[in-house]
């Protein structure tokens, strides 16, 4: 019998389970996948947005502003890549300029202080961002926008949450929630119970909601698709924003923390089977739109795409409350700004809404800060030396494109929420995440899954179950 | 700091073949830093049969290739370190590696000879529509887990692009019990040599699709099917589309000199060889600094790799005994009409070592044409060529008569015979 049962391992069940487990509550995450965060949690911008952008007085506004304040010391305690880059929202005409100016007393309304937000001119914008498009005149310049490494947001804050006594169950899809004076929750592989359950399943929130209340919303997914750049290419310094339509932000162009740069997204209602396909009007979409805003853009430096689908809610607001249900808790339709608000409304779920139901004893075991990773592209040459006297591992490059150790990936396997897969290794590391895209280095990250998680080879997957690379060996008997 | 007279950076062909030359030239203090396990390179995990034909006249498999010089370079006692990274190179020409034994090392080296090869073109880069499952790999990826690892990754394998991986791919899964449903190629001839369409696809009666491409993957965790579409100018034309159920896709698109180190260090690449410029002594805009094999541009050949590292080779040991020049009378050799790349792309007149040999790749197939070679607007040379393709590269000798006279610029062109 646990006190919390969190369905969902993205941004919003990570940051909740963290924020649950500096109390004395015990607590286990449920998803359905392999790995944590394979959602949208996977698939977006990566952008700490500053709070200009929402609707005033709904929740999106209000947990976009305060999350933005929380986001660097979560960062510092956790861990997290965190780059203070700033961004502009871009006008390249006079409509386009009164946009910027009603986004201005938006910003405002919503909370931003007058230094954190200024329209700026045509020079200034220039003089910031050199493949700025010539036809942008003004901008909106946001000095407390930020990049982070949204799905080792999730896995850090889950890490740290299991280092405080959270539990997580991997593979497990919930197929059945019974309310009787607790929450008896029934997944493919076990049964569960809780007094409290939390809805935090991404674009399946309905689904899952609809199990034991009747939601007064509906979630759908609306896909996003993306295209990274490789990591040599220095083509913005800070996140630039098309002036907004009624398609949301529109196509960004994102610098990322470890040098790559992010086009995209795209916006576009589709079927649950069609989330996470790219198309080529996609691409073509995204080079139309960008053209607008950033020029010189070097697409033969594409490494990668990818899509992933936002939980776009009917009521265009995070659904954040308790159902009819008691104990019942929706954190739905977190789409864009949700990656930023997270850390505010996790505070704010176990606040005000887990806490009427528990005596919140504090957990005096709390301990705030993930054990530090050591990333040795970070290093100066001491201090690589030094990280291989303490362990040769250290020393053994794996990652050719991404200089990734086997040190790294062991530590990123046998830590809390380690990493299983190919793909869990790429994500925790970055092994793989470069321009050969793991043809060199995907063997070896394959034997080292295998030795530390004393499986044999055939059983690694890439991502999901089911998605075993190798097939069968060609001579015979082999481990 | 560890001095060392040359390092070479690469243990595969290239590095080989340059290191062995330097060192039968008289320098002594050789290193190669290899990262791999083993010396040898790709020609490891080619355990197919072709390789060898020009170089040793007798046809020997890959590995078979390469111990032929890893034996002479144990025999000399050249020195080279393996598991070992290479993570910086810097214009002074000192270098930081990596390895479990060493940790991080700094050494220098009074001329660095680039061998690193390639990597391949990869789903990524090519933005294949559809979704991202398991079981979409390049066909070198698989051929490392078959020859080298012993696993194979599928059983029912279709292969995108015709490059000569890719074909060599269809038939070693063909001969290890798989299906091989087809290979579909973007262009409208095949960009594999001649005689792998013949021996790898055509004896196995394995379908090549030209000007074809994969529109679709579909599979949540694992390929399930394919799409493949007729394109006409690259884009797919409705109607086209015909689908294949399939476990594994091999992507044969492609090699792409691998320059993030040369890059870093402020080496001029070129826009399309992606390797550096180089000038008729293979060094790059650093001095000090040369470059062979499929680091400078992709070759068919293993043979041409060799030859062309040998020569990069002695001009290392020239630059060492300052027989080199410093970059004075320079003249370019450039690609015009139907060229896709020429190499060396700068010649240094007073360095010259006749004959030379010239690189060159078309941009697209030519039926009974001629190489024109002029030395700005005067017609130096012509050569009859029956057939040009981008899948061929091709070579011409400038000798001493070639090049009299006031030389401007070495241009080159393609004029089809009417």
């Amino acid at each position: 019998m646990y006190d919390v049962i969190i369905i969902g391992s993205g941004i919003s069940g990570a940051t909740i389970a963290r924020e649950l487990s500096r109390f004395q509550l015990k607590t286990i995450i449920l998803e359905k996948e392999y790995d944590v965060a394979m959602e949208a949690t996977m698939a977006n911008s990566a952008i700490v947005h500053s709070g200009h952008d929402p609707i005033p007085g709904t929740l999106k506004a209000k947990f976009n502003i305060l999350g933005n304040r929380m986001y660097k010391q979560m960062s510092e305690e956790l861990d997290i890549p965190y780059m203070a880059c700033g961004g502009m929202v871009t006008a390249i005409n006079e409509d386009q300029v009164h946009l910027i100016e009603e986004l201005y007393e938006r910003a405002l309304i919503n909370g931003l202080r007058s230094d954190e937000v200024k329209i700026i001119d045509q020079e200034t914008v220039r003089s910031l961002e050199p493949n700025i498009a010539d036809g942008v005149i003004k901008a909106l310049h946001l000095p407390t926008t930020a990049v982070t490494f949204p799905w080792e947001a999730a896995i850090a804050n889950i890490e740290n949450a299991m280092d405080n006594g959270v539990e997580l169950a991997l593979e497990n899809k919930v197929i059945k929630i019974e309310k009787l004076d607790r929450f008896v929750v029934t997944t493919d592989k076990s049964v569960y119970e809780a007094k409290v359950v939390i809805n935090a399943t991404g674009v399946y929130g309905t689904d899952v909601a609809k199990l034991v209340t009747n939601p007064h919303f509906e979630i759908r997914p609306r896909r996003g698709e993306y295209y990274v750049l490789d990591k040599d290419v220095r083509l913005v310094n800070s996140v630039i924003y098309p002036a907004p339509s009624e398609k949301g932000k529109g196509v960004i162009v994102t610098p990322q923390y470890h040098g790559n740069t992010l086009l995209g997204p795209t916006s576009e209602y589709v079927a649950f089977s069609e989330i996470s396909k790219t198309t080529a009007s996609g691409l073509e979409y995204i080079k139309e739109n960008v053209a607008q805003t950033v020029q010189n853009i070097p697409y033969h430096k594409i490494v990668r795409s990818f899509a992933g689908g936002r939980a776009t809610s009917s009521t265009e607001d995070f659904v954040i409350e308790e159902s009819e249900v008691k104990g019942f808790i929706n954190v739905c339709g977190i789409e864009s700004p949700g990656l930023t608000a997270a850390p505010a409304f996790a505070k704010y779920v176990v606040e005000e809404l887990v806490s009427v139901h528990f005596e919140m004893k504090p957990n005096t075991d709390y301990n705030p800060r993930r054990r530090k990773v050591l990333r040795t592209n970070e290093l100066t040459f001491d201090e690589l030396n030094n990280s291989f006297h303490d362990n040769q591992k250290y020393g053994r490059i794996i990652c050719r494109c991404e200089k990734i150790t086997e040190g790294e990936i062991v530590d990123a396997i046998n830590r809390n929420c380690g990493a299983r897969s190919v793909v869990g290794v790429k994500n925790r590391v970055r092994a793989g995440a470069g321009r050969c895209q793991g043809g060199f280095c995907q063997s070896e990250v394959i034997n080292i899954l295998a030795r530390e998680l004393k499986v044999d080879k055939l059983d690694i997957v890439y991502n999901k179950a089911g998605s075993n690379i190798l097939k069968e060996t060609t001579k015979g008997e082999q481990k | 700091m560890k001095q060392y007279d040359v390092v070479v950076i690469g243990g595969g062909s290239a590095g080989l073949a340059a290191a062995l030359e330097i060192k039968k030239q008289g320098i002594d203090h050789v290193l190669i830093l290899e990262r791999d396990a083993e010396l040898g390179g790709i020609l490891l995990q080619c355990i197919h049969n072709g390789f060898g034909l020009k170089v040793f006249k007798e046809e020997l498999t890959g590995p078979e290739y390469a111990e032929r010089f890893v034996q002479e370079l144990l025999e000399m006692g050249i020195e080279y370190k393996l598991n070992s990274m290479v993570t910086k190179l810097n214009p002074d020409k000192t270098i930081e590696y990596a390895n479990v034994n060493e940790g991080f090392v700094k050494i220098s080296a009074r001329a660095v000879v680039l061998a690193m090869g390639c990597y391949e073109r990869n789903s990524g880069s090519i933005s294949i529509p559809g979704n991202r499952p398991s079981g979409v790999l390049t066909a070198g990826s698989a051929q490392k887990y078959l020859n080298i690892d012993g696993y194979l990754v599928g059983k029912r394998v279709f292969i995108l692009g015709s490059g000569d991986i890719g074909l060599i791919m269809a038939r070693r899964m063909t001969l290890e019990g798989a299906k091989v449903l087809g290979v579909a190629e973007v262009l409208p001839f095949s960009g594999g040599l001649k005689r792998n369409i013949v021996q790898c696809l055509d004896d196995y009666d394995i379908p090549l699709y030209l000007s074809h491409t994969v529109t679709d993957i579909i599979g949540e965790s694992k390929v399930e099917k394919i799409v493949i579409s007729q394109v006409d100018n690259f884009v797919p034309i409705p109607g086209t589309e015909k689908t294949f159920e399939i476990d594994t896709l091999l992507l044969s698109v492609g090699l792409v000199p691998e320059n993030s180190l040369s890059e870093r260090c402020g080496i001029i690449l070129d826009k399309k060889t992606k390797g550096p410029v180089v000038n008729e002594s293979y060094q790059t805009n650093i001095e000090g600094i040369f470059a062979c094999g499929n680091v400078l541009h992709v070759h068919d050949l293993v043979d041409f790799v060799t030859e062309e590292s040998r020569k990069a080779g002695r001009s290392v040991v020239r630059y060492l005994n300052h027989e080199l020049n410093a970059t004075n009378n320079m003249i370019n050799v450039l690609p015009k009409n139907g060229v896709s790349y020429l190499l060396p792309q700068e010649i240094n007149l007073s360095n010259l070592v006749t004959p030379m040999d010239i690189f060159m790749r078309v941009n697209k197939e030519f039926k009974n044409a001629e190489i024109v070679i002029s030395n700005g607007d005067t017609v130096i040379k012509r050569i009859k060529k029956k057939h040009l393709a981008p899948a061929e590269m091709e070579k011409f000798i400038l000798k001493d008569v070639d090049l009299t006279g006031d030389m401007i610029d070495i241009n080159v062109a393609i004029e089809v015979q009417s």
